[in-house]
């Protein structure tokens, strides 16, 4: 929840449609991509792009953008303007500290040697300072601070191998990817097809689904016919309300080419000295929608798992367990079912306010947060409460929700935080507070729970499957941690689920890297 | 100005006498002697057909079907076959004569089905109409009808009739796809699907530029 507070945020939602079939279409690629915007509405809300393509040679571009929530920035007027595409990509964006202008806007749209490319970007390129230079010297001028307009000029660059007169796509995208490591979810748009890229390790989400008739949707398997389009989307949330079926993952460093024949993986750029995949933890913990997809599992049961593994690590003598809505409700409930502890509600959560990171001062915040929460009294007067929260990061968001219960007649108030506390910026793309202001850094840190406000706190130091990227998380002195460069941190605790292919992985590392000594112990756990 | 005193002579005009000239197995040739508005007498040349029931007023429907699919735009189903009179094929709405005992939206249901494979549902019907009065007694009535097309039975159809093509063409754009079409292949386009393009023409058209922008 704190995240919500504290105005960290994803930064965008990409997402792509192409129809099957013979063109032009009859399917309405413009209400499939605003559709899939709304259900990536939760990724961003400053802003939104859509550009469809008659996919033509030459193709002709149709683009509409506007400010604020998907359903103000796209007028009836607009969409009719979009609707004679065949193809399109569309992104959200999130409102990051620099300014929000029209022209920061995606897709960014450019004519290159080839022809014109559309382009929509998830994530933060780690050294776009460097990249900028580097670009500017070759004589590119750029209009904007965004990383977006970097990508979508590096794709424009000749690499060195390309002829004259024929485009090498894979090449130009490899040539990128070899400039910038990560982080990145990408989608291009050229003539007729679409690229969906995403960096080496996989930082970023990216998935595709294949749009079936809707009576089809859930039956088995629906034969090559049915195919009506593919689409690519950061989330698999927005499959459902498409008529769309979850086909694959992209995979980390897969440069895929969706076409109206089908989806062809071109290439996989492997990762430098065969390091570790490294997506973001925080998808799982606090950004991505709970019915979407990663990695093979859906983030609604990881983050329930977490509740339990709370539960196990850090239980709590209290009558009732309850959660800070919305995004810390899977753990509580993992929680209570581990704890064998009723789960009830204890706050009213009122969705209009806006977030209140826009105060400017922590005593207004404070404030501001207390108008977002009303108590349901009933439920927990007299009691004894755990309260889980899904992170902590200042600790300014958990401090007046305790005064609040305490002051509407809880008799204990406990806290539990549903994953490890953060103590180091992110360098990927999501706006973490400096390292001075994390409550973790803080000498308070060890006195949490007086720092907090008279409530019991522990923070859950399990997590997970395979290598993420938990750069920003804390690390532990009392466990085996296996540090890799400056870039991320892996690290392996006890394994709450075994994925398909975790031995075989963990077997590799050890092969390969050198070892946890509890190694020996996990695998023969996961056996 | 007439004098009070002459009505002017004005009939109601009416059929004196229907003759048979020839018959055919499905059509028949007729002389009708009628008066005209002015009290003559005249005759006139009527072709109709032998298949019209007894106890319905219409020869036969004319089917406007909208295929209506999830996130795909409405199509209306149209029909391409060749027509001996006109010894070119030619594109219509789907269309068939009323069986005996059938009321019109039945039988265009059922005309529908064998047509283009399609089950639909009737929404709405229109009065006699008449198709072609100065030859023939004709008349026919149209029936609208919406088909689900999210529905199992309605994705990829099979159809009964071997020499009907069906062609589906977007609601929106109708009056260019046909033209489209016109372009492409020697077609004769059925009037009523003419007109009906061009009225969902007009009422789709929506100025897309200020004309004081234009350079």
């Amino acid at each position: 929840m704190e995240f919500e507070e504290s105005g960290i945020g994803e930064e965008c939602g990409v997402f792509g449609c192409v129809a099957a079939g013979e063109w032009p279409t009859q399917l309405e690629v413009a209400q499939v991509l605003t559709l899939g915007l709304v259900a990536l509405q939760h990724r961003g809300q400053e802003s939104a792009g859509i550009v469809t393509s008659d996919g033509a040679s030459p193709p002709v571009y149709t683009s509409h953008k506007g400010m604020g929530l998907v359903s103000t920035a796209f007028p009836p007027e607009a969409l009719l303007k979009l609707r004679y595409g065949n193809l399109g990509i569309c992104h959200t964006r999130y409102s990051t500290t620099g300014i929000s202008e029209l022209q920061n806007c995606q897709p960014f749209v450019v004519d290159t040697l080839h022809g014109r490319i559309a382009v929509a970007h998830n994530g933060e390129l780690v050294n776009s300072r460097a990249l900028r230079k580097k670009v500017m010297r070759h004589g590119v001028g750029l209009s904007t601070c965004s990383d977006s307009e970097l990508i979508t000029h590096l794709l424009a660059l000749t690499p060195p191998m390309e002829e004259l007169d024929t485009p090498d796509w894979v090449a130009r995208i490899k040539n990128l990817m070899s400039e910038t490591t990560t982080s990145y979810s990408l989608l291009v748009m050229f003539k007729d097809v679409i690229y969906a890229v995403r960096d080496p390790y996989g930082n970023r989400p990216l998935c595709i689904g294949k749009l079936v008739p809707i009576s089809r949707l859930h039956s088995p398997g629906a034969e090559e016919e049915d195919t009506e389009g593919w689409v690519v989307s950061s989330e698999s949330c927005s499959f459902q309300s498409i008529g769309a079926k979850y086909y694959r993952e992209v995979l980390p460093g897969e440069i895929v080419q969706l076409s109206r024949h089908g989806v062809k993986s071109l290439s996989v750029v492997p990762r430098p000295e065969g390091d570790l995949p490294a997506f973001c933890i925080f998808e799982y913990v606090y950004f991505a929608r709970p019915d979407s997809i990663f990695e093979g599992q859906m983030v609604y049961s990881v983050r329930q798992r977490c509740g339990r593994q709370l539960a196990i690590e850090a239980p709590t003598d209290v009558d009732l367990v309850s959660t800070v809505p919305e995004s810390a409700t899977p753990a509580a409930l993992g929680y209570a079912l581990q704890a064998g502890l009723p789960y009830m509600e204890v706050l009213c959560k009122n969705r209009y306010v806006g977030r209140t990171f826009i105060q400017p001062n922590t005593r207004l915040r404070q404030l501001g947060v207390a108008k977002k929460f009303g108590v349901l009294t009933d439920n927990f007067a007299g009691k004894r409460v755990v309260l889980i929260d899904d992170s902590i990061v200042r600790g300014n968001t958990i401090s007046p929700i305790i005064k609040l219960l305490r002051e509407a007649g809880a008799t204990e108030v406990h806290i539990r935080v549903a994953s490890p506390p953060i103590k180091f910026p992110c360098y990927m793309g999501i706006n973490i507070p400096t390292k001075e202001e994390l409550i973790a850094n803080k000498p308070e840190f060890k006195d949490i729970a007086g720092y907090i406000g008279k409530a019991n706190c522990t923070a859950c130091t399990a997590f997970i499957q395979q290598a993420h990227c938990l750069i920003c998380w804390i690390l532990s002195q009392t466990t085996n941690i296996y540090i890799r460069s400056s870039q991320y941190l892996t690290k392996l605790f006890t394994p709450l689920k075994m994925v398909p292919g975790l031995s075989n992985y963990m077997q590799k590392l050890q092969c390969s890297k050198g070892i946890l000594s509890n190694r020996a112990e996990l695998i023969k756990s996961s056996a | 100005m007439s004098k009070p005193e002459d009505p002017k002579v004005t009939t109601t005009p009416h059929i004196l006498k229907e003759e048979l000239l020839a018959e055919g197995k499905w059509v028949k040739l007729e002389q009708t002697t009628y008066v005209d508005p002015a009290g003559n007498t005249r005759t006139w040349e009527t072709v109709k057909r032998t298949t019209r029931r007894t106890n319905t007023e219409a020869d036969g429907v004319g089917i406007i079907a909208l295929l209506k699919r999830t996130l795909h735009k409405d199509c209306v189903v149209m029909v391409k076959q060749f027509r001996p009179p006109l010894g070119c094929n030619t594109l219509e709405f789907p269309a068939g004569l009323i069986d005996e005992g059938e009321t019109a939206e039945a039988a265009a249901l059922r005309e529908l089905k064998e047509e283009t494979g399609y089950k639909g549902e009737v929404v709405g019907v229109t009065p006699v109409t008449c198709l072609d009065p100065g030859l023939s007694n004709c008349t026919t009535q149209i029936v609208l009808v919406n088909i689900n097309g999210d529905d199992v039975q309605n994705i990829h159809p099979t159809q009964q009739l071997e020499f009907v093509e069906v062609i589906l063409l977007p609601l929106d754009e109708f009056q260019s796809k046909v033209d489209d079409l016109l372009q492409k292949e020697k077609i004769i386009v059925d009037s009523k699907v003419y007109i009906f393009g061009m009225g969902m023409a007009q009422a789709f058209f929506k100025p897309r530029e200020l004309p004081v922008l234009k350079q």
